[in-house]
């Protein structure tokens, strides 16, 4: 199998931008981990990518979301997502249906960074 | 319309002149100048003579519809497959089609439950949904089935306990609910987890000591070191992969974990009420759903579990329900006090 880079390996300290999603739960109840920390050389477009998500929003603006999600189905994906930035750590908990728009795309990047790393080196 | 008055007593209630009836007849008129709906229900007539009798048995047929997401996140994806059509050649559509159809037959022939909702109603499910998507859900209204990644699972329709523990959901839901956090969560996985694999045992024949009592088998790729998702029988033990891990379930409740993730790990401490429901089957044996699942679908079922209910408010409510349907001494009741407590969740008797 393909190892995922995980997220305490994305911990080098001259990354400017270093993002970690985690997924658990979904019918298996697995927790995967995923990891990207940019170089300085790609560090804006990552930070483009953290800058558009609405972490300072998503609490007042999702509590009813997340518990209405919380009252009907089973088996969603929850997500927790890190970012480290030079002038602040972000930190957002999501449940699936929550996750989409600016944060699917934060995710989908770091999932993919994460599978190609982990591709090139298996 | 749904009557419990007959027709022919409405029509002489309706013509009655007598005084001290007025509001009835007249109650009476306006529910017979009420338009009629015709509610058709399938069902299956078996018709046969004893006698000078003619005997009907009737039982209800399953109303499927599968829809394909093609690979899509938008529900419900596009039909591709309703009740009576023939296999379309695609395997996740007839997979789930027959799945759902063998849960149907479950749910009515252990419980007299006519679908998930009771009441007859059409069992929806997609296929195909989202691009490599490694899960199934529930959504409150469908079952959603993606193809897996193709790395650690191929997909989810291959096993009909990942399709029954989906429709398991829907039973929960319609019962009351348990919320999906903590123990009420990991109650609500582990009675999905339960409908699971008494649909399986049940479409294989088999008895207790003769399954599985695993969940999930088969829906892992080749590169997986594993059998299945979860165990019934030895929580802990489904797989061990270099990249998964160990399978996290505890089997008593010194192994409780305490995690934020997973909603609180309802899916990893649902091995503790998993592995009480397999003490309490194997301990009866013969076929699980008849005893063991006869007690859990009643207590859940019976407006007794509260939605926050943690474990050992439902090892009690499974006790009592043992208890009034066998027999305070009864084989069952002791089978079933005796499995909580053997799991740590309670000590000595659960209707302590």
């Amino acid at each position: 199998m393909t190892h995922e880079t995980e997220p305490e390996q994305a911990e080098a300290t001259e990354a400017t931008v270093v993002v970690t999603v985690v997924r658990s739960g979904g019918f298996a109840g697995l927790t995967r981990r995923w990891g990207v920390q940019a170089p300085p050389a790609d560090a804006a477009r990552w930070r483009t990518l953290v800058d558009d998500c609405p972490w300072h929003d998503y609490d007042d603006a999702c509590a009813d979301q997340r518990a209405d999600d919380a009252s009907r189905g089973a088996d969603r994906f929850s997500w927790t997502l890190h970012a480290m930035l030079p002038d602040a750590t972000l930190r957002a908990d999501l449940t699936e249906t929550q996750a989409t728009g600016p944060w699917r795309a934060l995710i989908d990047a770091v999932r993919e960074v994460s599978g190609a790393a982990a591709n090139a080196s298996s | 319309m749904h009557a419990i008055v007959p027709p022919y007593l409405l029509r002489r209630l309706a013509a009655t002149d007598e005084p001290h009836l007025a509001a009835a007849a007249e109650a009476a008129r306006a529910t017979l100048a009420t338009p009629r709906v015709y509610h058709p229900s399938p069902a299956t007539i078996d018709l046969s003579v004893e006698g000078d009798a003619l005997v009907v048995e009737g039982s209800p047929d399953p109303d499927r519809v599968i829809s394909d997401a093609a690979q899509r996140e938008t529900l419900p994806g596009t039909r591709v497959r309703i009740e009576g059509e023939p296999p379309t050649g695609d395997t996740a559509v007839d997979e789930a089609y027959d799945g759902l159809g063998d849960t149907f037959h479950f749910l009515w022939d252990a419980f007299d439950r006519a679908s998930v909702d009771a009441a007859g109603g059409t069992l929806a499910a997609t296929v195909h949904y989202g691009e490599r998507y490694d899960n199934a859900f529930w959504n409150g209204e469908r079952m959603v089935f993606g193809d897996g990644d193709g790395e650690v699972f191929e997909g989810f329709t291959v096993s009909l306990t990942v399709i029954a523990h989906e429709l398991g959901h829907g039973v929960v839901e319609y019962s009351g609910g348990l919320d999906y956090q903590g123990q009420s969560g990991a109650l609500n996985e582990s009675i999905a987890d339960v409908f699971g694999t008494l649909t399986e045992q049940h479409a294989l024949g088999q008895t207790a000591d003769e399954a599985s009592w695993l969940i999930g088998a088969g829906i892992f790729t080749a590169a997986v070191q594993g059998t299945a998702l979860r165990s019934m029988s030895a929580p802990g033990t489904a797989y061990d992969d270099d990249v998964l891990g160990r399978d996290p379930q505890p089997a008593h409740m010194r192994d409780y974990v305490d995690t934020a993730e997973d909603n609180g790990g309802v899916h990893i401490n649902s091995g503790i009420p998993n592995k009480a429901f397999h003490l309490v089957a194997t301990a009866l044996g013969g076929r699980a759903w008849e005893r063991a699942g006869r007690v859990w679908y009643l207590t859940l079922t019976g407006g007794t579990v509260s939605h926050d209910a943690d474990f050992a408010a439902f090892a009690a409510a499974t006790a009592a329900t043992a208890a009034a349907e066998y027999g305070e001494d009864s084989e069952e009741a002791v089978a079933v006090r005796t499995a909580w407590t053997a799991v740590g969740v309670t000590n000595g008797d659960p209707r302590d």
